[in-house]
């Protein structure tokens, strides 16, 4: 699930730098988990007039392969002036070890900025960063919002390396490394609510009932089937040429058997539900007699 | 007990309730006249709505899953205007209440209170309006919940709000939140601290008059709107073929876990109907015990004073001074009526979790009858 619009920027490898003894391997992919991404963006709308741009920290966990999983992030107080740029350390250690009461095992893995744009400044904090996540490399999380127009929202992450002769904390090459959306199955359905939401008008939406959400994925499903029907009508019917991959797909998802089906399982696995269904309702009203006959059964006095 | 130090954990740092701060400008400022009918001072204006931000809703959703179980709370910031109650924050509570009580309750507290702080600087609400708590299969009554939601419903403006949301139907592909908060005749009673049968008959006190549901909204702010709406839409891929759909890529494709037939839960499901039951009947034999030791008591009290009286009448016959009728309270102890809240809180958890399988088996149900109309054409 890429974040941006694919690129045909090739993502180098870079080698590890001789003065730089990291263990384990550089960041070469990152994953970032909606929550971090949704309070970046929060973070963002909440900035005081004077900020052009806002930043925090990034914490996750490092997987052995080189992948970065950013699973949540915290902002952070920082003022930019033309002559100097000043980062709340404090505060960063402060919120770090707030969290990491709750969550040990998430890590401080890099840094958020919101724009595309990279500078001195962007050198010089992620300098401070790499100070932070030492022995390993830090991450640079760069999301644009799409509040700008001409650019387009979307998430670019960076590992950076030292440039020149004489490293100084101020220079800095940013390498991009491939960056990922990434949620847990058991999760989607939360950011089907919030996509709800945002596509009703008034932005705003009700949790609905199990049956409703049931209904509508079906609606969805029969929609698609009429899709490829209309398709495979039009090949049958000589309008347009058809497509063997997609001929393949389709008797690969339609051809499956359906054997045990009919074969006095479905009648089987009924009877089961059914059976569960009237137990489920033969409790519920045992517990509600249960507790009226709590209230009738008053003391004799 | 870990439960109630964590509620007096939170009473001893929730702020005193104060003037509302006004959501468009700095309380000090004199609120504008077009809005001095939304803003409350006084509290006044009651609770019609809950609106839950995004943000909050996958804070909930990620806390929940991660501490696995129904173990997950934390505290929910926000401000209320014009009756609705927007919840723009939320922060995860520690939970580890191993070490003694003391301690962990004044680190819980320390921690609410530098957190709140952390927020307040970079601009975020921090104002405490409620807690959440996750569950599964659909029960969340418990003692500890109704404890802190009582301490709150004293401490906060509006009474705060407790947000459940159920990990198991999350999974299952419907992410559900629900307010709740305790109703008038639960928290008297609670006041009280009595929980007999009188008192449950006083107030008509059944478990599903424990708490009152809010509607509950949830609202995206447009930049996360926006957000979604790219990451969502369908970017082409590279080297395009026909038919286009089938190359498309988006960051957030579609699902379809709802139509897993899946009943892997079930099985637990019931598993923890059984177990539900056999802890109310230990609880109701509990009860039953104290209830014939107290009758006893009453009985021989009872016994004691006829005899008294009886002696008496026959000393007046006898043209003797009566003796003197002593306080038969002091010669017997009788028990205090036991608190049926326990009993009454599982039954409640009996309810959900049966109420979570009718709502599974009816699902079940219609997908099972799709995928046979499915096989048989």
């Amino acid at each position: 699930m890429p974040l941006a619009p694919p690129s045909s920027a090739v993502h180098v490898q870079n080698a590890t730098p001789g003065f730089l003894s990291s263990p384990g391997r550089s960041p070469s992919f990152v994953t970032v988990h909606p929550v971090a991404l949704f309070s970046i963006l929060d973070h963002y709308l909440r900035r005081t007039d004077a900020q052009e741009r806002v930043i925090g920290t990034l914490l996750g966990t490092r997987s052995d392969t080189g992948e970065i999983d950013v699973r949540s992030s915290f902002p952070v107080l920082h003022s930019e002036t033309d002559e100097q740029v000043a980062v709340d350390m404090e505060y960063h250690r402060n919120m770090y070890e707030l969290h990491h009461k709750v969550n040990p095992k998430e890590v401080i893995v890099g840094w958020y900025s919101t724009g595309s744009n990279l500078n001195t400044y962007s050198a010089l904090i992620q300098n401070f960063y790499t100070q932070e996540t030492a022995p390993h490399q830090a991450i640079h999380i760069a999301v644009n919002t799409g509040v700008e127009a001409g650019q387009p929202a979307g998430v670019k992450a960076y590992v950076s390396s030292p440039v020149g002769v004489s490293p100084k904390p101020e220079n800095a090459v940013f390498v991009p490394i491939p960056c990922e959306l990434r949620f847990k199955e058991t999760e989607r359905s939360g950011l089907d609510l919030l996509l709800n939401a945002s596509s009703q008008s008034s932005s705003s939406a009700h949790p609905s009932t199990d049956l409703d959400v049931l209904e509508s994925a079906i609606q969805s499903v029969y929609d698609m089937l009429e899709r490829v029907l209309t398709y495979v009508r039009s090949v049958l019917a000589g309008e347009v040429k058809g497509d063997a991959a997609v001929g393949r797909y389709l008797m690969d998802t339609l051809g499956q058997s359906t054997d045990d089906l009919e074969k006095g399982g479905f009648n089987a696995s009924l009877q089961d539900t059914l059976m569960v269904s009237y137990l489920a309702n033969l409790v519920r009203s045992q517990a509600e007699v249960s507790a009226r006959l709590a209230l009738t059964a008053s003391v004799p006095k | 007990m870990a439960a109630p130090s964590m509620a007096a954990a939170i009473a001893a740092s929730l702020p005193t309730p104060q003037s509302a701060p006004t959501p468009s400008a700095p309380s000090y400022e004199a609120i504008p006249a077009s809005m001095s009918k939304v803003i409350d001072i006084d509290v006044e204006i009651p609770l019609t709505h809950v609106q839950l931000d995004g943000l909050v809703v996958s804070k909930i959703i990620k806390h929940s899953r991660e501490s696995g179980g129904s173990s997950a709370h934390g505290l929910l910031l926000g401000l209320d205007f014009d009756g609705v109650l927007e919840i723009s924050n939320s922060f995860p509570l520690p939970h580890h209440f191993t070490d003694d009580d003391d301690k962990s309750m004044k680190g819980v507290a320390r921690y609410q209170a530098s957190m709140l702080r952390s927020l307040k600087e970079v601009q975020a609400d921090d104002s405490v309006v409620g807690f959440y708590q996750a569950m599964t299969l659909g029960s969340f009554y418990s003692q500890s919940l109704v404890e802190t939601q009582a301490i709150h419903q004293d401490k906060l403006r509006h009474g705060g709000v407790v947000i459940v949301h159920d990990i198991s139907q999350t999974a299952r592909g419907n992410a559900t939140f629900h307010a709740f908060r305790l109703t008038k005749a639960f928290l008297d009673a609670y006041k009280k601290n009595n929980f007999s049968t009188d008192s449950l008959i006083d107030h008509r006190l059944t478990f599903s008059s424990i708490v009152e549901e809010i509607p509950l909204r949830i609202r995206n702010n447009p930049l996360l709107s926006s957000f979604l709406e790219t990451l969502q839409s369908t970017s082409p891929a590279v080297g395009n073929t026909i038919p286009p759909q089938a190359t498309a890529t988006s960051s957030i494709p579609h699902s379809f876990s709802v139509l897993n037939l899946g009943t892997a839960n079930v099985t637990r499901n019931l598993e923890q109907i059984v177990e539900a039951m056999d802890s109310y009947k230990t609880e109701e034999g509990n009860l039953a015990y104290l209830q014939r030791q107290i009758a006893r008591e009453k009985a021989r009290a009872d016994a004691y004073v006829a005899k008294r009286k009886e002696e008496n009448a026959t000393r007046v016959t006898q043209g003797l001074a009566p003796l003197p009728e002593e306080d038969v309270s002091r010669l017997f102890k009788i028990p205090p009526e036991p608190s049926r809240l326990e009993s009454m809180l599982l039954l409640g958890r009996i309810d959900a979790y049966s109420k979570s399988l009718e709502e599974t088996s009816g699902s079940g149900l219609v997908k099972m009858y799709a995928a046979k109309a499915g096989a048989t054409v």
